[in-house]
C-alpha cells in the first residue's frame, strides 16, 4: 500500500512548466483570435465594395422588371387569346341562327312562292 | 375636376353598356337563363373586341374576315340557351324582346317562322336615317334560345359578305325593302 501511495506521489508531483511556457501558449491564443475566412462567408467578402453591392441590386431590379414584363406579356396573351375564342364563338352561333333563316329562304324560293 | 372626370367616365360606361341593357327589358334573358340547363353568355364590348382583334390571324380566312367585321364594331352580345325540355319559355316572354324592338329604329328584315320543326329567327337592322348602327336576331327552337345584339355599323351587307366564313351562307336581303319580310312555313 505504500508502495502504491509512493508512486502515486511520485506521478503527481507538482512539476514547474519549462521556460516560457506561459509566452508560448499567450502568442498560441493571440495568433488564434484572428479567424480565418470561412469557405461559406468568401460572398460576404466579394460584396464588401459599394459598387458591387449597387451593381447586385440594379441586376435585381432588373430581372424583376424583365420578369414582370414577361409575366404581364404572358397574361395579355392568355385574355386575348380567350376573347378571341369567345369573339368567333359568337359568329359561328350568329352563323348557324343565320343559316337555318338562309336554309328556310331557300326551301320557300324552291318551293316557288315569289316573296322569300 | 377630378369628380368631373369619375361623372363623365360612369356615363359614358353606363353608355357603353345601355346597348345591351335596353334590349332586354325586365331581364327576360336572366329569367330564361335561370331555367336553362346550358348557356353560353359571350359579353365583347368595343374595348374587348380591339383586344381580341389584335390575336386574330389573318392568315386564317374566318379570323381574317371577323378582323374586318368587327372592325368599327361597338359590341357583340349573344346568349344562347338550352333548355331540358319544351315550354320553359312561352311566347309572352319573347313578346318583352319584341316590344323593345317595335321602336322606330329597329326594322324587322327577315322572320322565318317554321311550324314543323319550330325553328323561329327573326333578325332586326337598326337605322339612324341611311345608317345602320346594329343588328339583333332572335331564334328561337322548342328546347333553343338564342339572342345576338351586334352594336355598331353592321350592314346587310356585311352579313352577306359573312358567307363562307363561320358557317354563314350568303344570305340575300333586300336592303331597299327593310320593313319586314316575314314568312310561315
Amino acid at each position: 500500500m505504500n508502495r502504491l501511495e509512493d508512486e502515486l506521489k511520485l506521478a503527481l508531483r507538482r512539476v514547474d512548466p519549462p521556460e516560457g511556457f506561459a509566452e508560448r501558449v499567450l502568442a498560441r491564443v493571440a495568433s488564434k483570435e484572428t479567424p480565418k475566412a470561412s469557405p461559406a462567408h468568401w460572398w460576404l467578402h466579394a460584396f464588401g465594395s459599394v459598387q458591387l453591392r449597387w451593381a447586385a441590386v440594379c441586376a435585381m431590379c432588373v430581372s424583376l422588371a424583365v420578369s414582370g414584363a414577361l409575366y404581364q406579356r404572358a397574361a395579355d396573351r392568355r385574355r386575348g387569346e380567350a376573347a378571341k375564342e369567345q369573339l368567333m364563338l359568337a359568329l359561328r352561333i350568329t352563323g348557324s341562327k343565320l343559316q337555318i333563316a338562309e336554309q328556310s329562304l331557300k326551301e320557300l324560293d324552291s318551293s316557288g312562292r315569289p316573296e322569300r | 375636376m377630378r369628380r368631373l372626370g369619375a361623372v363623365v367616365g360612369l356615363l359614358l360606361a353606363a353608355q357603353m353598356t345601355a346597348t345591351a341593357q335596353d334590349l332586354d327589358p325586365g331581364g327576360t334573358i336572366k329569367k330564361l337563363a335561370a331555367r336553362a340547363s346550358k348557356t353560353i353568355d359571350v359579353n365583347l364590348d368595343q374595348s374587348m373586341l380591339r383586344f381580341a382583334s389584335a390575336f386574330l390571324d389573318p392568315k386564317d380566312p374566318d379570323q381574317a374576315q371577323a378582323k374586318k367585321i368587327i372592325a368599327n364594331m361597338k359590341g357583340i352580345y349573344v346568349h344562347s340557351l338550352e333548355f331540358d325540355k319544351s315550354g320553359e319559355y312561352t311566347e309572352g316572354d319573347l313578346s318583352a324582346l319584341r316590344d323593345a324592338l317595335k321602336q322606330p329604329e329597329w326594322s324587322r328584315i327577315v322572320n322565318v317562322r317554321s311550324k314543323r320543326d319550330g325553328e323561329n329567327v327573326e333578325i332586326y337592322f337598326k337605322k339612324d336615317g341611311e345608317k345602320f348602327e346594329g343588328l339583333i336576331l332572335l331564334a328561337t327552337e322548342p328546347t333553343e334560345f338564342t339572342f345576338v345584339d351586334i352594336a355598331g355599323p353592321i350592314t346587310p351587307e356585311d352579313v352577306m359578305r359573312l358567307g363562307g366564313h363561320f358557317g354563314i351562307p350568303k344570305v340575300n336581303i333586300d336592303q331597299d325593302s327593310p320593313t319586314g319580310k316575314g314568312q310561315d312555313k
